[in-house]
């Protein structure tokens, strides 16, 4: 096991011993005294400890982590003892990275080197190469002669270094590898990095030491490990330093009452309006792209005078990268007085003089909050000063929520995938085209990775198997990546392309489809909507785009034409796959605040005693707290408050359609809500054999079948069958066929760039219904299916906290409240709003097809319309 | 007179004359698809083979197949690959394993631009009463006066159910008859294997797509291919009704 220790923190005296002159005089000229995160890190570092630095925004954790390391290479400059080959690599996730890097490696070189010709000392040079997605052909063929002592890189581009044949050989003796920004490499790309971290430790002659950067998240020891690598050899250190940035936040409401609504857009603006004008610069995050455009194009709307294309903008993902680093630019100059975007700003560049930090809606989870309010004051000593403004009353309570445990510094966990099958295909190929492994061997490295340690062998031989195409009854049909040599336990790549094909397919992050919407005739366009969203979609279909209602005409390409539909209802919900989920640990916090309000409400305490609890409890204005009280107040008028020991359920009938509603309020984030409906619609769903709807959202869920069911929802639900219930209701959804395109993706069974093809929506998923069958067909353990289905329960939902719901429930901890209800009571509306919809499939397709076929004869006879002609059926 | 035929499977039938009509096979899908590296762990000719032996056994127990005719792109490419031309070549050697090559009728498709060497494909194919065509194309014979019935393929007929909630929706390839111009027109639907097809009352691919207009499509019965049985359905038109 991985040894893990509390790093030292040091005073400044020794760590300016190891400092070189130059190194040191610039250092002082630039700076008074050494940071908290360079006293914990700088001499850790010079000692070849592997270390994890956890420090707010802003807190100079890039210098610290390059302190020592520039400080090594001036002294060797000096000795001209400099060679030819990559000492240090530094890695980020950051689009944005060559701008960081700039200010916090460029500069300070360049400054020491001059500094160093004014003393009239002789350094070598000391090279730093960037190689990202965009390096062109002739940098890199430069940078393969003159190997940069530093090498700057993306965690894609170093797979790619480690595959690339004239260029392996200068990073067989990297000395320190910077991963900067773990915090948010909980992901795929965190998991095929900690990959290739494994195969760097592996072809190096010595152990490279390990610097892990990162923002205030928790738990730091699986991070710690997760930078390391799993091995009893292996030991790090944990620099945790603390939030000392003063934060001024405070939640506000833009009308005295959300729950009429009343002038609530106006009202809005107009409040963004005032605290723009009371500020240098803004920063407004809105969570997703579209309202990053509305809010942008609405200020400017509203007060022409004051936001002009010179002084506003809008960042998000989609802009081109020309168009962003233009934006970030002017920030840093202090030229724009607001920008808006979705999530984009919430990583670590330096983007210059922040004084406000506005987040319009939810950020979901307390770290994000941290992470984005951190932005504001961007020096470690300044105050981050930001404001939550909410747009509806469960809105309101969330973010006041967060906004308590920001303050109380409860900080939501992390994760790290773990076995994901997809990215393992990936790098073993990538590790067969390097060499020849033995097959013990290769096992054995990837199970120092930590999102490998548990990997079984059946698992591994599994994709070894995939790998060298013997899943296929007839081998030849099909094109096999790697060989495998039983006899030898050896494996080795096959084929001339194998490495054309990894470097030009490799990397983690999913091509997003989107299916960009126009009007008939016009041509003119609307927006963009997720392609999963059009495929349950046909002709006639109403939705709801940018707040106004269209209807479905036809596609072409990957675009859709729709009519403008005002009049009609939407038949189809809106759904959006770019929200963010709750995080549960927010959501149990909620649950905690919700106990509370219960407990004071059937003590009978007074408006004035509950609104002060609140303004106390959520640390919150008058305003908020008594909106609060009467959000509360209303829930607990008309049946109950759902809390952390309960459930309640309201079943309702839509008189409009007849539609029955089972509303579930379970306060657990989208994430857990989604596994605890699903299983629940399918064992309900199996009873009555048909389909059920589910709407999932943050808060609860709901389920729609054509009866109510007696019984508690979660009968026939058991802490043990759960997984099993799951796994069997996620098999026929759309999402499931979405994430096994992604994960074929990435497993290279769908390659993005060979021979090319024209992009075609219908075409595209309709190969991913021909690969999904036929990989059903010769296995439901088939590896990427597997994979597929572990990122669905893990990744998308929350498996692990849905089972610990369940389990309160089955044990008692949780009770379930039932009652029918005429209306839905106020916390449930927003369930049958904001749902996420759903469709579980269940009836088996040929009952359905006989099922309706019943109903259509009835339907022709009524109109005596039997007249067809010749045999048909079976033959006599 | 009426023409009598019997829906069996994907296929369509003439006791009398004894004629197996096979709608779109596109073999070399599979392989077309590993050419834009897509890798499918599955065998398009092997599966199209074994769907097809089955129904000629069923209808073999009381009946006698001599003909079969391929209505129409049996072939996925456009162009010329080598190795589909093989998938072809042996699934005409599995159909001579039935009848006599000078029984195997092709008919010429929209994607077929080349030759089998022992084949011939033809445009259409005329016996007594009965006209066979792939339906992309339009030729003065098979509207002769003497034609009572056109079979054809091309358009991949398939239908999606909806369930008066608008829960449920599922897709059923199905064959479409119907009059137009005097003549009883069977569509067949494609032979292809787990892709059903396209839902024509819903769609407008362009006036000239096939020899049947559009418009006049509603008025066709939908006959839906279950999995022990076929079902009528009605009039298109009148499927998913509100």
């Amino acid at each position: 096991m991985t040894t893990i220790s509390k790093a030292k923190k040091f005073e400044s005296s020794p760590i300016v011993k190891t400092l070189h002159p130059i190194v040191s005089e610039w250092f002082f000229s630039k700076f008074k005294e050494f940071s908290e995160p360079q006293k914990y890190g700088v001499m850790n570092i010079w000692k070849r400890k592997n270390i994890l630095i956890s420090a707010p925004t802003g807190g100079t954790k890039t210098l610290t982590s390059f302190l020592s390391i520039l400080n090594y290479l001036v002294i060797l400059a000096e000795k001209e003892k400099l060679e030819n080959k990559v000492y240090a690599i530094y890695t980020s996730p950051l689009k944005a990275l060559s701008n960081d890097i700039h200010k916090n490696l460029i500069e300070p070189l360049e400054e020491i080197n001059n500094l160093a010709k004014e003393r009239g000392i002789k350094l070598q040079e000391i090279r730093v190469g960037l190689r990202t997605g965009d390096t062109t052909a002739y940098e890199k063929s430069k940078m393969s002669k003159n190997i940069p002592h530093i090498f700057i890189t993306t965690p894609e581009s170093l797979a790619i270094v480690l595959t690339s044949k004239n260029f392996v050989n200068a990073f067989n003796s990297v000395e320190f590898c910077i991963i900067d920004e773990i915090h948010s490499l909980g992901n795929k790309r965190g998991v095929d990095l900690s990959l290739s971290l494994e195969r760097l430790n592996e072809l190096s002659k010595t152990w490279p030491v390990k610097i892990g950067l990162s923002a205030t998240i928790e738990p730091l020891e699986e991070v710690a490990k997760f930078l390391v690598g799993i091995d009893k050899k292996r030991s790090i250190l944990i620099a945790k330093v603390p939030f000392n940035k003063k934060i001024d936040i405070e939640v506000l409401t833009p009308v005295k009452n959300l729950m009429e609504g009343g002038e609530l857009n106006k009202n809005t603006y107009e409040l963004l309006d005032k605290l723009i004008e009371q500020h240098k610069t803004t920063l407004i995050f809105t969570n997703t792209r579209s309202a990053t455009e509305r809010v942008v194009d609405k200020l400017k709307d509203k007060f022409p005078l004051r936001y002009f294309e010179s002084n506003i903008a809008a960042h998000h993902s989609s802009l081109s990268k020309d168009h962003r680093f233009d934006i970030e630019e002017k920030l840093r100059r202090g030229e724009l007085k607001v920008v808006v975007c979705s999530t984009s700003l919430e990583l670590g560049i330096d983007i210059g003089f922040i004084d406000l930090v506005i987040l319009l809606g939810s950020p979901k989870a307390s770290s994000r909050a941290l992470q984005r309010i951190g932005r504001a004051g961007h020096k470690l000593h300044e105050v981050a000063k930001g404001k939550f403004i909410v747009s509806d009353l469960d809105d309101l309570i969330e973010c006041s929520v967060i906004q308590k445990e920001m303050i109380e510094g409860k900080i939501d966990n992390i994760q790290f995938p773990q076995n994901c099958l997809d990215v393992l295909s990936q790098q073993i190929f990538g590790m067969a085209i390097s060499k020849v492994w033995d097959i013990d061997e290769l096992l054995d490295t990837i199970r120092k990775s930590y999102c490998y340690e548990k990997l079984t062998k059946e698992d591994f031989f599994s994709v070894i198997s995939y790998l060298s195409g013997r899943y296929n009854l007839e081998k030849d049909r099909i094109y096999s990546k790697i060989w495998y040599d039983e006899q030898e336990k050896k494996i080795g790549k096959r084929g001339k392309l194998a490495r054309v094909i990894y470097l030009t397919n490799l990397g983690t992050i999913p091509e997003e489809s989107f299916i960009t919407v126009k009007l008939a005739g016009s041509f003119e366009k609307i927006g963009a909507i997720d392609e999963g969203f059009l495929g349950r979609m046909k002709r006639g279909d109403v939705f709801v785009l940018g707040g106004s209602k269209y209807v479905y005409q036809y596609t072409k390409g990957m675009n859709l034409y729709v009519r403008a539909a005002p009049n009609r209802n939407p038949t189809i919900p809106s759904w959006f796959s770019e929200v963010l989920p709750l995080s549960f640990d927010s959501a149990l916090e909620i649950n905690r605040f919700r106990k509370e309000m219960k407990k004071l409400f059937k003590n009978s305490k007074t408006k004035k005693q509950i609104i002060d609890f609140i303004k106390k409890f959520l640390y919150v204005n008058d305003e908020v707290a008594e909106q609060a009280y009467n959000y509360f107040y209303e829930q607990h008028n008309f049946s109950e408050i759902p809390d952390l020991d309960t459930i309640t359920i309201e079943k309702y009938v839509d008189e409009r359609d007849n539609k029955k509603y089972i509303l579930v309020n379970s306060m657990y984030g989208r994430r857990v809500n989604d596994a605890l409906s699903r299983a629940v619609a399918y064992v309900i769903g199996s009873k009555s054999r048909r389909d059920v709807e589910v709407g999932i959202s943050d808060r609860g869920f709901y389920i729609s079948s054509e009866e109510f069911l007696k019984k508690d929802i979660f009968d026939g639900i058991t802490e043990k069958n759960f997984e099993d219930i799951l796994k069997e209701a996620i098999e026929k959804t759309d999402i499931l066929k979405k994430r096994f395109r992604h994960c074929a993706t990435r497993s290279l069974m769908i390659l993005r760039s060979y021979k090319g093809e024209k992009r075609n929506v219908k075409r595209q998923q309709m190969k991913t219904h021909f690969l999904i069958t036929s990989v059903k067909k010769i296995s439901k353990d088939f590896p990427i299916l597997k994979e597929a289905k572990r990122e669905v329960l893990k990744d998308l939902m929350d498996l692990e906290n849905a089972k610990k719901v369940i389990h309160w429930i089955k044990t008692g901890k949780v009770k379930i409240s039932e009652d029918y209800v005429k209306v839905p009571s106020p916390f449930s509306l927003n369930l049958l709003l904001q749902g996420h919809m759903d469709l579980m499939r269940i009836e088996d397709k040929q009952d359905f097809l006989k099922r309706m076929h019943k109903y259509y004869v009835q339907e022709i006879n009524k109109k005596g319309m039997i007249d067809y002609q010749g045999d048909y059926g079976d033959l006599d | 007179m009426k023409a009598k035929y019997k829906l069996i499977s994907k296929t369509i039938f003439f006791p009398e004359k004894g004629i197996l009509a096979v709608g779109d096979l596109h073999l070399g899908y599979d392989r077309f698809l590993q050419e834009q590296g897509i890798i499918i762990p599955f065998n398009q000719l092997e599966q199209s083979k074994k769907d097809l032996e089955k129904t000629i056994k069923e209808i073999s127990k009381k009946n006698k197949i001599k003909r079969i005719i391929l209505l129409g792109d049996v072939k996925h490419f456009f162009g010329f690959q080598k190795q589909e031309l093989f998938d072809v070549r042996d699934f005409l050697e599995f159909l001579e394993r039935f009848v006599d090559r000078e029984n195997i009728i092709l008919i010429k498709g929209n994607h077929e631009k080349f030759s089998i060497s022992g084949y011939e494909f033809q445009d259409y194919f005329i016996d007594g009463e009965i006209a066979f065509v792939h339906g992309n194309k339009n030729f003065p014979e098979i509207f002769d006066k003497r034609i009572k019935t056109i079979v054809m393929g091309h358009m991949h007929p398939a239908i999606l159910l909806k369930d008066k909630n608008k829960i449920k929706k599922e897709k059923f390839k199905c064959f479409l008859v119907g009059d137009y111009k005097k003549k009883k027109i069977i569509v067949v639907p494609s032979f292809f294997p787990f892709i059903e097809g396209t839902e024509y009352y819903d769609k407008f691919l362009g006036e000239d797509f096939s020899i049947i207009p559009f418009k006049k499509l509603g008025n066709f019965e939908c006959f839906i291919i279950g999995k022990e049985k076929i079902y009528n359905f009605g009039k298109l038109k009148d499927i998913n009704k509100e």
